[in-house]
């Protein structure tokens, strides 16, 4: 049952997580801060999932990346381009009709339980 | 080394040498971001641990697929798999079968030659079946690495699935297809009675347990005879196999196939007949023997020769009957299903 549920979810989750990422990308960020920021709005992602993703979308030319090295400690930071602003915005939008449409979905099944 | 160290190399060293620099630096600075000031090695192997197993992240940033088929391929490659290995494992043995009775030398006893020709045929298809199935799926591996277009499932023969391909998936019930394996079964049959046919004299006949085995003692049937009917028998085969061809491309039985393949039984009964009770067929030193054997039974060749044609001709009644009954199945369909 829970094996399941965790499947379930881990699918639920994995297209979401992408837009989770882009959307924290709008301004520059590294790595860790990228973790910070993510947990501090409640969402989980494994690093070992985070890392790999952020260089994924930098292949696919959604964020574009370069070495900080002026601090004492070089960091890598990733920034949204613009190309990647636009699918991000797009994606945004599909997102916020496909939860509306759930929502409504959801919101008919709830009376029909009390019937 | 230090523990970060030991990641770090854990994971690089599984990923291309171009990337490896800048993953292993890019981990590094993570690594240090996620630790406290003054970090301890209980800190470090906690962090760690988050990171999880540097082959399961190693193979995060890999492109290429941890699978050797992917589900783009898995389908075709099962199809071809299934289509080319019973082939080559057919054609192996019926050129193996060819060789053997090409360079058959009648100096050795036919039966040991039998049984080891049996051994070695088993080892030739065990040999194709291997080479075919690695050659595949090497091919496969390499296509799913290679291919750059986008990862959808593919439909039959390398081109993108459509709704037109429904049509292609054969319609008729079970009970009325034609087996692939019943082709090659065929082919290989005919094959198999050729070769015994044109080597019966050295092959059919009467055996004697000697020193080293079965000797064979005196053939039982005159080569001259049979050799004498070459080409009916030729036309035969040829009739045979064009059915077996026939067979394959049709895939199931039809009316049509069902009256080919009765009008073929009637002429291997015809051809069947007159050559098995040609007078001198069997070896006068055969039939002897078995007047010797069957001292109360007058005649014992013409009962061999009587059962054979009645048994032959049972066979070939059936085999076209059961043609016609298969090919009369009518097809099912969900709307009489329904009622």
């Amino acid at each position: 049952m829970s094996t399941l549920l965790n499947s379930l979810r881990t699918e639920l989750r994995r297209g979401t997580l992408t837009l989770a990422v882009l959307s924290q990308l709008r301004s520059p960020q590294y790595g860790y801060s990228l973790v910070l920021s993510l947990e501090k709005n409640g969402i989980t992602i494994d690093q070992s999932t985070l890392y790999p993703l952020l260089r994924r979308l930098e292949k696919q030319d959604l964020v574009t990346s370069s070495w900080d090295t002026t601090e004492s400690r070089p960091r890598k930071y990733y920034v949204l381009s613009k190309y990647g602003m636009d699918v991000f915005l797009q994606l945004k939008k599909e997102w916020e009709q496909l939860s509306q449409e759930l929502y409504e979905l959801f919101k008919g099944d709830d009376q029909n339980e009390f019937n | 080394m230090n523990l970060i160290d030991l990641y770090i190399q854990e994971v690089t060293r599984r990923l291309p040498e171009k990337s490896r620099e800048d993953i292993a630096r890019e981990l590094r600075s993570t690594i240090e971001d996620m630790l406290p000031e003054d970090y301890t090695e209980q800190d470090v192997t906690a962090e760690l641990k988050k990171l999880g197993n540097p082959a399961v992240l190693a193979s995060g940033y890999l492109d290429r697929p941890m699978h050797l088929i992917g589900p783009q391929f898995f389908g075709i490659y099962v199809q071809l798999l299934k289509w080319i290995l019973p082939l080559a494992v057919t054609i192996t043995l019926i050129t193996f079968f060819v060789d053997k009775m090409v360079t058959f030398s009648g100096d050795q006893a036919v039966l040991t030659v039998i049984l080891e020709a049996v051994g070695e045929g088993i080892v030739r298809v065990l040999g194709t079946g291997m080479l075919v199935f690695f050659w595949l799926t090497a091919v496969f591996a390499i296509l799913e690495r290679v291919d750059i277009k986008e990862h959808m499932p593919l439909g039959t023969w390398f081109k993108d699935w459509t709704p037109d391909d429904l049509k292609k998936i054969p319609s008729f019930p079970k009970e009325k297809a034609i087996p692939n394996i019943e082709v090659y079964g065929r082919l290989f049959w005919t094959v198999i009675w050729v070769t015994f046919y044109f080597n019966a004299s050295s092959i059919v006949g009467l055996y004697e347990k000697g020193q080293e085995g079965l000797v064979f003692v005196t053939p039982s049937l005159n080569q001259e005879v049979l050799d004498a009917y070459w080409p009916i028998v030729v036309i035969t085969v040829c009739m045979e196999i064009a059915i077996a061809i026939y067979k394959w491309t049709v895939k199931q039985w039809t009316i049509k196939l069902a009256i080919v393949n009765t009008i073929f039984q009637f002429v291997s009964s015809l051809l069947f007949i007159k050559i098995i009770t040609d007078p001198d067929l069997f070896t006068s030193s055969f039939s002897s023997f078995l007047s010797n054997l069957f001292t109360q039974v007058d005649k014992p060749v013409t009962w061999i020769v009587w059962g054979a044609i009645a048994t032959f001709i049972i066979c070939a009644a059936v085999d076209a009957f059961q043609g016609f009954k298969k090919a009369s199945i009518r097809i099912v369909t969900g709307n009489v299903k329904k009622m």
